[in-house]
């Protein structure tokens, strides 16, 4: 995993106007923490910030008053379009300690089940693994393509590097093939135009005078 | 059929005001592709049976269409050519409230320039500004 290094500067003001002032003139609002040493405010550019995350860094590299130290990428907060990133928990860590990560997992490949009519579904979008903090793994990548009808891929079948350990049962379902359902839903439904006035059953006490008009 | 509650507590309810940004379900969660609103107010159940009916027609039964929303809202309206007072109208469609940022739709197990193919007759059918998104694999 790679280590990208950007520089970062203490934080004096603290709370969420600082914070929005901040992110006004194209930064980003940071804390790090940790190892019982006190948390340090510090705030880093956001375009730095988003390249890094973009190449999947993991680990920080960061400059703080000339002293460069790495850290663990905690957390990640958006915004509300889930698109910018808003504020980072950075964690002080060891470099023989073991940590607790969710890695993504992007099934490769099309599925054999898929040409006998079924449908592929993803149950587990990311996996919790405890590996040490400089053998992080990137995301994984499972192949799909030997799953038939009504098969499904587990955890067990994950191929994790040595030293990472999935925190997850060996039999949960990571992805499957199921027939496709042929409900009255999946069918264009158009036929149901009138039924739209149709009322849905009252819930508690129903007063007289609040029920539906006929006339209307 | 537009979609509708099965049981309500109140057959009317007054309109209100659809305030700030989604702080929730506004990432994609369920499949690997989605659908995000970039406006606030309300999707009719009608509209949001026709996303759904154009996103299946498209798929040709692959993959699977996630409706992340649901028209809990019920809105009234007085009949034509009528006389105002005499109370409230009668419940005439339901909605969902929606802020910006709101994934609507998803769609997973099908390549990306078909679920965009898929997600952009969708948005034919909204009356808000969309856009297509991918889900986030890690941090």
């Amino acid at each position: 995993m790679d280590t990208v290094t950007l520089s970062a500067e203490r934080r004096t003001r603290i709370g969420s106007n600082a914070a929005r002032a901040l992110r006004n003139v194209g930064q980003v609002p940071a804390i790090i923490y940790g190892h019982g040493e006190t948390p340090e405010s510090v705030s880093m550019g956001l375009r730095d910030v988003e390249v890094a995350l973009a190449h999947g860094a993991r680990m920080l590299e960061v400059s703080i008053d000339g002293s460069k130290r790495r850290y663990l990428i905690k957390a990640v907060q958006y915004d509300h379009l889930a698109s910018t990133p808003i504020h980072l928990d950075l964690t002080r860590f060891d470099a023989d300690e073991r940590v607790k990560v969710r890695i993504g997992i992007e099934l490769r490949g099309v599925a054999k089940g898929l040409s006998e009519g079924g449908v592929l579904d993803q149950h587990m979008a990311d996996l919790e693994v405890e590996c040490l903090v400089t053998d992080i793994p990137e995301t994984l990548h499972p192949l799909v393509t030997e799953l038939g009808l009504d098969d499904s891929l587990h955890v067990s079948d994950l191929s994790l590097p040595d030293g990472v350990v999935a925190m997850a049962g060996d039999d949960e379902r990571v992805a499957s093939v199921r027939a496709q359902a042929t409900t009255a839903e999946d069918e264009d439904g158009e036929e149901g135009e009138e039924k739209d006035s149709a009322e849905p059953e009252r819930i508690g006490r129903v007063r007289k005078d609040d029920e539906p008009k006929k006339d209307a | 059929m537009a979609m509708m509650p099965k049981r309500v507590r109140w057959r009317k309810s007054q309109r209100g005001k659809v305030c700030g940004r989604a702080s929730r379900g506004n990432v994609v969660s369920f499949g690997e592709y989605g659908l995000q609103i970039l406006a606030a107010g309300w999707i009719t159940a009608r509209q949001l049976e026709a996303g759904r009916i154009a996103a299946t027609h498209y798929l040709h039964r692959e993959g699977r269409v996630y409706t992340r929303v649901f028209p809990h809202k019920p809105v009234s309206s007085k009949p034509l050519e009528t006389r105002m007072g005499k109370g409230k109208g009668e419940p005439d469609y339901w909605v969902a409230r929606v802020r910006e940022g709101t994934m609507i739709f998803e769609i997973g197990g099908v390549k990306e320039e078909i679920a965009r193919g898929a997600l952009l007759r969708v948005t034919h059918k909204m009356p808000f500004r969309c856009r297509f998104v991918k889900r986030r694999h890690g941090l």
